[in-house]
């Protein structure tokens, strides 16, 4: 599960970057132009949310499986 | 007189006794390298100690084969080689022609041993590292929960982005049991599911990293499903698991650099993806505007109501046109008729009568013209400016009139 959220961050720069790209040439029309912008606002709203900012506390592994605040 | 001798004389002569010597020919020194100073010539100058004082060493760049590490200050060593004197100084040094670590000899040969054997079943091959990805969120740290390694990994992941998860699984570095310790802090973390594992410690000697060397780590590195960076003592430390790891980092720092991305860097890339895609999208809506304005232009232009204009206002010239030529024509029928007037006037009755003359007519209405027509006794009516008289012939007589002649003559 958090291995394909973790994959998704680096996919989600990848389509990004191909919707820019594909903004940035010249034969996009003005309808197809304004679909991709947001589909890249959508694409960036959850790089953000991938990105989880809350400020995370380091945790500690015991031998039981469970975790602590270090 | 005694006898006097030279340096030279005293100093050959005890070098001889030196060489002569069976045991400082061939001799096996251990002690404690410091002042090592690699000469760029590939002579090594280093002193051996001890508790109870020093011996100048040298190695010269011909003997470096017996040399397969790096020496550093306070290794120990143990130094083959020979002691004799260098004359010029007037001091013995060991000439050393091997050197091994102390107390590593052994390890060393365990060490390489395993390299070579587990380099021959392909568990270093490039084709199994995985790559470390390159957005992590949570991070296995394998480590001891106290000392330098783990605080420089907390502080360096803090430092370039507090939002990933750090994990660490606090783990026997050295001694009885650290490999043990090692392994199952990389099972638990790839139970965890971490997105990758820094497996690692501080510097040390040989024996303080030698968990690192240990088959079972190297074994546990390589099996593990999740990627795992080796962060081993110092930038010259090399230990087994460095060759297994999917990465080495030089130090535990380095691994915390490599293992988390900088939030700041991503953040500006998201900004500036934001920023072009803005861009993109004006300047597309911008070109679009321009193209309809020049199209509601040309459409203006072919709008009928142009071309009705245009009719109107040749329609408008045409008239005017025919006006103009109306009344030119006109002006020369009004001087016409006007001539004709004038014409017109000059032959009016009334102005003969008015100048004087009478028009006479007889009792049919005939006008009087000749003596012939009137009969004394006829009845004549004499029209004047201001009316008629009534008048009756007497007589009626021909009479020349003066210069009618010449008139008549000049007319012809």
């Amino acid at each position: 599960m958090e291995q394909k959220e973790k994959e998704s961050l680096e996919q989600l720069f990848g389509q990004l970057e191909s919707v820019i790209e594909t903004m940035e040439k010249e034969d996009v029309s003005l309808e197809k132009s304004f679909e991709l912008y947001s589909r890249g606002m959508s694409l960036l709203g959850r790089c953000s949310k991938a990105i989880d900012e809350v400020e995370k506390k380091v945790l500690v592994l015991d031998e039981n499986g469970e975790t602590h605040e270090f | 007189m005694r006898n006097v001798y030279t340096v030279k004389q005293v100093n050959s002569y005890i070098k001889n006794m030196f060489t002569q010597d069976f045991m400082l020919n061939r001799i096996y020194v251990k002690g404690e390298v410091s002042n090592c100073k690699y000469h760029t010539s590939g002579h090594i100058y280093f002193s051996l100690k001890d508790e109870s004082g020093t011996i100048a060493c040298v190695m010269f760049a011909g003997c470096r084969a017996g040399l397969s590490f790096r020496m550093k200050e306070g290794q120990q060593v143990i130094v083959l080689g020979s002691v004799s004197v260098y004359e010029r100084d007037g001091k013995y040094q060991l000439y050393a022609r091997e050197i091994v670590p102390d107390g590593a000899g052994l390890l060393y040969e365990k060490f390489e041993a395993l390299k070579k054997e587990l380099a021959e079943m392909g568990m270093f091959a490039p084709e199994y590292k995985q790559p470390i990805p390159k957005y992590v969120r949570t991070v296995g740290i394998v480590t001891a929960p106290t000392g330098a390694a783990v605080r420089d990994i907390i502080n360096i992941a803090g430092r370039r982005n507090p939002y990933v998860q750090l994990l660490l699984y606090p783990a026997l570095v050295q001694g009885d049991g650290a490999a043990e310790s090692i392994v199952k802090g990389i099972r638990a973390l790839e139970a965890k599911n971490v997105d990758v594992i820094i497996v690692g410690r501080g510097g040390g000697s040989i024996e303080d990293l030698w968990a690192f060397n240990e088959e079972i780590v190297a074994r546990a590195v390589f099996d593990c499903t999740v990627p795992v960076i080796s962060a081993v003592g110092h930038e010259t430390d090399t230990t087994i698991i460095d060759y297994v790891a999917d990465l080495r980092a030089p130090t535990p720092s380095a691994a915390a650099e490599l293992a988390v991305y900088e939030y700041r860097e991503v953040k500006e890339a998201m900004l500036s993806c934001a920023q072009r895609m803005r861009r993109s999208v004006l300047t597309r809506a911008e070109a679009q505007r321009a193209r309809l304005n020049q199209l509601q232009l040309r459409l203006r232009f072919a709008h009928p109501r142009q071309k009705l204009n245009e009719k109107r206002q040749y329609c408008a010239e045409l008239e005017d046109r025919l006006r103009a030529l109306m009344e030119r024509s006109l002006t020369a029928e009004k001087h016409r008729l006007a001539l004709c007037a004038e014409r017109m006037k000059g032959l009016s009755p009334l102005e003969k009568l008015n100048q004087g003359f009478s028009f006479v007519q007889d009792q049919n209405g005939r006008n009087i013209k000749s003596i012939r027509q009137a009969e004394p006794g006829g009845h004549l009516t004499v029209f004047v400016a201001d009316g008629r008289i009534e008048a009756e012939v007497i007589s009626a007589e021909e009479t020349e009139y003066p210069g009618e002649k010449e008139l008549t003559e000049g007319g012809t």
